[in-house]
Parts: structure tokens; sequence; C-alpha cells
């Protein structure tokens, strides 16, 4: 029996064009990953590239000043993503994975942009995510809407009913075919994956395969659930594809809306005008004002003394290091707010499958928030590094040459936080039971 | 109840915009005032240092933003300009945001563009079909009408039916608008307004038209609703992505850092202000030494760092832009495929024409960063001029107590006030866009006297 259901299944012509059109949409979404991957990794060799002969010119011009140099010199910090990112682009085309700084006032230069057309921003990438989320759904609907509705229609209903022994196990088979040839699809774009964009087979191929999978178990469900509602054709594709709207375009949209307008960030700018005013006023002040404060955040520094000068790197970089200092609140703020941000909608997006795994999915491959905000930590903490390791030759106005600038490669950020398999499938296996569920109390109560 | 849903959802949109409005226009109106207010309170002091303290100019969201946010939260919104450097604009919402953004925003732009079409399908898939099946075609041709106003009747009808939708919300629009223009209104907006009306008009006529023609070829009512849905979700969702997909796989941004390593070797290249034997500046030097007839720069009659570093803010602000342009190049390529797709997909051609005219798109953006550029280019100026005309030729650097010039010349200094685009660079960037709606409704209608010869009632 189920080898006929088969057969029936893929003689339909729609059924070869659908699988065709997602196995053809999955290849181009991994040709993007792929392209994806391979620019970031092409940014961060011409970073480290142009980062040297930066970093070896400034040090033959101002070989008498260390702290001359340092003004111009830039260090990179990388933003490591793993080969499975190409799969789900997430904020990585938004926010750089790459971070230049100089060792002057961080506030001023953490947040600065990435070159980007927005226009592709706007309307987004074709990722594996993309498609995933997107037209695995549509497909689902399409193989389902008519699964009975059509039967009933042409009349063939009676007959089947008639010919089983058990109706709702024959029902069952039917989405079993299809829930069997969907995955089936995954699998093959899953595998085509991990040799092409080189992915590992480790933890986050797990997580993310499992994600995939029960994202299309919940579809599976909903589309059970109307299926069991025994309405005609025409009501069931306007329900499903309603529903698909509502879950991928209007709530998540709606969401968006209200989360920037009850988390707005005026703290980035507050941070960006204190920090101006903070390190720029120290130039009308008399310097001890500044040193002092100084050697409060750095009692370390105490034994340097200031030269006698009307302009000494010894004092220009303190003033420097005041722009973070004036603005530490504002930009803690800041970081608090977009923790806020990030935490709401994570909450929010249990309830909102569809939300969940997009979201699940960018963190599954560090491409999330959540990533971002790691890295904005990591910066900030690779800056003071660099500070507190120049801090020491610009007072002691070590030589330049003495510096091995060629040594100072960028540096890499790698992610090692996980994410727990329940909090992942959980909220999703709930709406795959309850959708199921109440398909099965629809069908046990009613079958023709 | 679709209907009502979507009125519920456009009360919404537009609440949610105009909060937006509200909060972003006033968060950015207090920090420019308080950026203008941290500059004018600057004591007496070297210009230089000025010109280092810089300004900032804050995006100001237009009033049209209401109604289609377009790529507003891709975009920036503080730039600080600053001596020496163009920097980035800052701070876009895309930035700080979740990646939830990237479903899409309600507007009520986003409303017409992507739901009225749906329901319009959803409204028109039956409106002949379903009487082929019933029979009532036959009867209906048989009485004498012709198909051509038989599908241009029913086309109408499905129009009129959205119109109970369009005209509130237009009727909305322009409320909301005068309220945020405090009754100010200009014709440079009127006329925008004007226009934004009658493309969606357009628009929403070619869905009704579209709805109506695939319903009278199809042999049922459920070919026609799987056709209409396949040509939404191919107009909405997938031609969009694949066309700015394919400009974006075909032409490549160069890393930050590739970007600025050239302009920074081109700068080098024409004249290296670090280097004591840059032959550009060396000319200069000797140039000057000779009209004035000295033999050191210390003893020309004005401040010769300032002078070098006019002459470095003049080269360097134009190699910046140079390079700038050639990355707006590389955009527009990309951009091309979804301009000339907006041919055949009207959604395309209203989502840009829509988003130029709510001054929501990627050329008022550029408009605000050339005016800041240009604005930071004229401060930068301004403070070399007053180091010229007033530094003592004898000052080693900035940082001196006694080189240093009255605070009133802060004040003196212009403010940034961004000025709104003209509606003359809407048609200069979406004439196409116009073209096309326009394109489609004469495609459709010589599509219905073309069919009303060879269609079956059966």
């Amino acid at each position: 029996m189920i080898r006929l259901v088969f057969i029936n299944f893929f003689r339909s012509k729609s059924v070869k064009i659908g699988m065709i059109f997602i196995v053809l949409a999955g290849f181009i979404s991994l040709f993007v990953g792929k392209q994806f991957s391979s620019k970031t990794q092409k940014h961060i060799a011409e970073t480290a590239h142009f980062q040297k002969e930066n970093l070896l010119r400034n040090a033959a011009y101002f070989k008498a000043e260390i702290g001359y140099v340092l003004y111009y010199a830039k260090f990179a910090l990388v933003n490591h993503a793993p080969t499975i990112s190409g799969l789900a682009i997430g904020q990585r085309d938004v926010n750089s994975s790459i971070k230049s700084l100089t060792i002057r006032n961080l506030e001023a230069q953490k947040y600065d942009a990435e070159l980007n057309n927005p226009y592709n921003l706007l309307i987004g990438n074709i990722d594996f995510s993309f498609v995933l989320i997107y037209l695995f759904p549509l497909l689902i609907i399409a193989f389902t809407y008519n699964i009975i509705s059509e039967e009933k229609e042409s009349g063939t209903w009676k007959i089947v009913s008639v010919q089983s022994n058990n109706t709702f196990y024959f029902i069952l088979q039917l989405f079993a075919v299809r829930l069997v040839t969907i995955l089936f699809v995954l699998f093959v774009l899953l595998s085509f994956a991990i040799p092409f964009l080189k992915i590992p087979l480790d933890k986050s191929l797990f997580l993310f395969t499992s994600v995939a999978i029960f994202y299309i178990l919940f579809w599976f469900g909903l589309c059970f659930w109307i299926a069991s509602l025994h309405r005609n054709s025409n009501f069931n594709a306007v329900i499903s594809l309603s529903l698909w709207i509502a879950l991928i375009i209007i709530l998540p949209a709606a969401i968006n809306n209200y989360l920037v307008n009850k988390y707005p960030v005026p703290e980035a700018l507050d941070t960006t005008l204190k920090q101006r005013k903070g390190y720029h006023e120290k130039w009308d002040m008399d310097k001890n004002i500044t040193m002092n404060a100084f050697y409060a955040h750095y009692p370390q520094y105490k034994k340097y003394t200031l030269p006698q000068t009307d302009f000494s790197w010894q004092a220009y970089y303190p003033m420097q290091q005041m722009g973070d200092d004036a603005s530490a609140k504002q930009a803690k703020e800041l970081r608090e707010k977009l923790q806020q941000r990030e935490k709401a909608s994570k909450a929010i997006a249990q309830f909102i499958p569809t939300l969940h795994t997009q979201i699940q999915l960018n963190d599954i491959v560090q491409t999330g928030m959540a990533n971002q905000l790691r890295f904005l930590d990591k910066t900030s903490q690779f800056h003071e590094k660099l500070r507190l390791y120049f801090y020491p030759k610009i007072f002691e106005e070590s030589p330049v040459a003495n510096e091995k600038w060629e040594n100072f490669k960028i540096e890499t950020f790698t992610d090692n936080t996980t994410v727990s398999l329940a909090r992942l499938l959980m909220p999703v296996l709930f709406f795959v039971l309850v959708f199921m569920g109440l398909g099965w109390w629809n069908f046990r109560r009613k079958v023709y | 109840m679709l209907s009502c849903f979507i009125g519920l959802l456009l009360v919404f949109a537009t609440y949610s915009g105009y909060i937006n409005f509200k909060n972003q226009n006033e968060i950015r109106a207090k920090y420019q005032t308080e950026a203008r207010q941290d500059w004018v309170n600057n004591p007496d002091k070297h210009p230089h240092r000025m010109a280092h303290y810089g300004n900032f100019a804050f995006r100001p969201k237009s009033a049209l933003s209401v109604f289609d946010f377009g790529m507003e939260s891709f975009l920036g919104n503080t730039i600080f300009l600053e001596a020496h450097v163009q920097n980035t604009t800052n701070f876009s919402e895309a930035e700080f945001s979740t990646g939830l953004l990237r479903f899409g925003e309600i507007s009520i732009a986003m409303i017409l563009q992507v739901l009225l079409p749906l329901l319009i399908f959803f409204l028109g898939f039956g409106c002949i079909a379903t009487e082929r099946e019933n029979g009532t075609l036959k009867i209906l041709l048989s009485q004498g009408l012709s198909w051509r106003k038989l599908i241009l009747g029913k086309s109408l009808g499905i129009t009129s039916v959205v119109m109970i939708l369009y005209l509130p919300v237009i009727i909305i629009t322009i409320l909301t608008w005068i309220l945020l223009q405090k009754i100010k209104i200009n014709l440079d907006e009127t006329m925008r307004l004007l226009l934004l009306s009658v493309s969606y008009f357009l628009y929403l006529s070619i869905f009704s038209i579209i709805a109506v023609v695939v319903s009278a070829v199809s042999k049922t009512s459920k070919n026609a609703l799987t056709s209409l849905i396949g040509l939404w979700l191919l107009f909405t969702i997938l031609l969009p992505r694949a066309s700015q997909s394919l400009g974006a796989y075909l032409y490549e941004i160069p890393s930050k850092a590739k970007f600025y390593a050239q302009i920074e070797a081109d700068v080098i290249k024409t004249g290296d202000s670090h280097n004591t034997n840059d032959p550009h500046y060396k000319a200069l030097k000797d140039s000057l030494l000779a009209v004035y007839k000295v033999d050191s720069v210390q003893q020309l009659p004005f401040n010769y760092s300032g002078f070098q570093m006019r002459e470095g803010e003049r080269i360097s602000a134009s190699i910046y832009n140079i390079h700038l342009a050639k990355l707006r190049d590389i955009y527009a390529n990309q951009n091309s495929f979804s301009k000339i797709i907006a041919f055949v997909n009207p959604f395309l051609a209203i989502k840009n024409l829509s988003m130029a005219l709510a001054e929501t798109d990627y050329a008022s953006y550029q408009d605000f960063q050339d005016q800041a550029e240009a604005y930071r280019y004229h401060i930068s100026q301004e403070m070399n001029e007053l180091q010229i005309k007033y530094i003592s030729n004898k000052a080693k650097n900035s940082a001196s107590k006694i080189n240093i010039i009255d605070k009133k010349n802060w004040e003196a200094s212009d403010d940034f006030v961004y000025k709104p685009s003209k509606i003359s660079l809407v048609f200069a960037n979406e004439w196409l866009s116009i073209l096309s709606l326009i394109a489609w409704i004469l495609l459709l209608y010589f599509m219905i006297i073309e069919m009303s010869k060879t269609l079956k009632a059966i």
C-alpha cells in the first residue's frame, strides 16, 4: 500500500516541479553561503596585509616618537566565523566580522559601520536558512493542502475509505510519504553542503540539523491539523498561506516594530557625544586634572611623570582615555539595552516557531546578536590589552625600532558559547505536539 | 474578515510608524542640539583643536517615513565630522537588531505592497473561474456581454472593493502627514504625496486586473488560486531576493581595509604632508617662499601649518570623494538588477518608487551624506582659515595656551542643517519604476483586448 502511495505522489507534475524548485533554491543558497564565507576570508586576508603595511610605514615615518606611530597604528580583531555560518548568514552581513582599532579612545571607533549596500541588507540574503524557513513550508503546504480534499472533490475519497481497513492509518501514510520526501531533500542539501562549505561533523551541525527537522515537523503538524478540518481545497490553500504569511511576515515584523519602539537606543548617541566632550575638554584644562584621573584608573602608571612641554604623547593618551572614562556609564547602558533587546526577542520568539528557528540557527552558527555582543565585549578587552601593552612604552618613550611591528598580526576571537538542545527544541516540539494532537483528535472524530 | 484584519494591521502600522518617527526625531534633535551646545561652549582655543572637536550630523527622518520605512532601518543616522577624516555613518537600527528585523517591518507601504495584492488575489481568483465552473459564464456571454466588458467590469469591481481599504489609508496618511508638518505644507511634499497616492492606485489596479485575467484563463477556481498564489510569491518574495542576490554575487564590495588603504595610498602619492621631502609640499613651500621673498616658512606673514593643512584637506577630501563615487557605482551596479526587474515586477517598481518618494531610499541617504561631507569640509577649512589668519607662525602646536583665538568664532560658524532632497531626485532615479507601472497598465489593457477574441466560455 505505502509503495502505491509513493508512486501516486510522485506521478503528480506539481510534485516534480516543487522538488526541482526547492533543490535548485537550496543549491543557490549554498553558493550564496560559500561566496559569503570566501568574501569574509578575503577581507580578513586584506586587513592583515594592510595592517602590516600600515604599521611598517608609520614605524618608518615616525622613528622618534612611538606615540605618533600609535596615533595611526591599527590593530585588527576578527570575529571567527565557523564554516557552517555559510548556512545562516544572520547579522554577519550587517555587522562586520573585523574591528580595526587604534589605541585611542575606544568608544569613538567601536561602532564604526561596515561598508554596506543597504539595498542588499533590506532585501536579504538567499541563504540556506531562508530556503528552510521561507520555502520549505511552502513546499509542505503545496504537497499537503489538498491531500484529502482533492480526493473528496473528485469523488475518490469514498472509494479509498471503503477499501482501506483503517482510514486514519491511511491518512498517516499519506503524510508520512510527504514527510520522508521533504526530509530526504533536506538531507540531500545538507550532505552536499558538508563537503562544499567544508563543514565539520560536529555539535553545531547536529544542532542545526535537529532544529531544521523540528521546524519541518512543525509545518507538517500544522498542515495535518488543517487537513483534519475537512474543508475544501481552496479553503485549505487560503488558510495555509495565510498562516504562512502570519508566521513569516506579519508576526515577526509586528514584533520587530514593537521591540524597536519599546527599546530605542538613544544611549548610542549619548555615548558618542559624551566621549567627544570627555576627551576634547581636557585640552582646555590643567594637565593635572587629566593625569590624576588617569592615575586613579591606572595606579600602576603613577611612577611616570609628565615632561614639561605644551604637548606630549604622555599627556595625549591619558586625555584620549578620558573620553572612554567619561562615557563609561552611557556605554554600559547601551550594552544593557542591547542585552535587553536580545533577551526580549528570544523570549517572544519561543512562541513563534519561525522566529525561534531563525534566531536559534543564527545562534548555533554564531551569526546572531548574542555572538555580536560577545564580540563587542571581546573588542573592548582586546583594546584594553593593547593599551596596557603600549602605555608604559609611551611613558618611557621607548624607541620605535625596539618594537617588532611586523609581529602584530590580526587576532581572532572564537566564540565557544554552547547552546542547550532542550532550549532549542522544546518550544517547537510543543507546537508540533499540539497540532498533531489536534489533528489526531479531529480525525478520530471524523475521517470522511 | 481578512479585510478587517488588514485594517487593524494598518492602524498598528500607522501607530508604530508615528511613534518611531516621533521617538527617533526627538532623540536626534535632542542630540543635535546638545552636540551644537557642546561645540559653542568651547572656551578660547586653537582653531585646529576645534577642527578635531568636530561636529555631528544626525539624519532626521522625513515625515513620509511614517508611511514607508524603506531602508531607513539599514541606514546609519550619525556621522562624526572632523578634520582629515571621513567617518562612517553609524548606528543603524540593523546594527542593534536581533535578526528579527530581517523578516521585515510593518509599515503602511508594506501592507499596501505585499498584503493588499494577496487580498486582491484571494478576492478575485474565482470571479470568472467560478462562473465557468457553475456554468453561469455561458449564460452571461450568451446574453450579449462581451469578454472585454466582463473582464473590465470584474476588475473594476475588485478595485472598488479594495478602495474601501485604500482610501481611508490615504486619508489617514495625509492627516498624519499634515499633523507632522505642523500644517506647514510645501509644494514638494504635496507632490510627493499626490504621486504616492496615484502610484499605489495604479499598483493595486494592476493586481486587480491580473487576478481577473488569470481567473478568466483558468479552467477551475482552484487552478486560478494556485497560479495567483504562485505569482504573488514570485513577485514579492522570490524575484526581489533573486535579483538582488544576483547583483551582490556579480559585483563585489571591497573590504573596508582595502577601501581606506587605497585612499591613503592615493593621498600619499599626491602629497604627503608628513614627509618633509614630499615633492608636492616642497614645491608649494618653495613657491610661497619665492613669492614672499623670505627664506623660511617661519618668516611668512601667515600661519604656514594652517596653509599646509588647508592643502591637505583639499587633497584628501577630493581623493576620498573619487573613491566614494567608485564605491557607490558598485552599489548601483548591484542594484541594477532590481531596477531592471522592476520593469517585469510591479512589486519592485512600487517599492523603489515609494521609498524614493518617502525619502527613505538610498539616494536620499546619499544626499544626506553628501550634505554632511560638504559641511565637514566647510568647517574644517573654516578652522584652517582661522588658523592661517590668526595663529602666530611661531606656534609649534595646538596645545599651547598662548596660541588661541576667541570663542565667539565657534558660535559664528554655521550649524549643520539638513535640507530635504527635491522631488526631481526621485524622477531622475526612479523614472524606470514610474514607466513600469504605466507599461503594466497598458500591457494588461491590450492583453484583455487580445484575449477577448480567443477566450472560451467552457
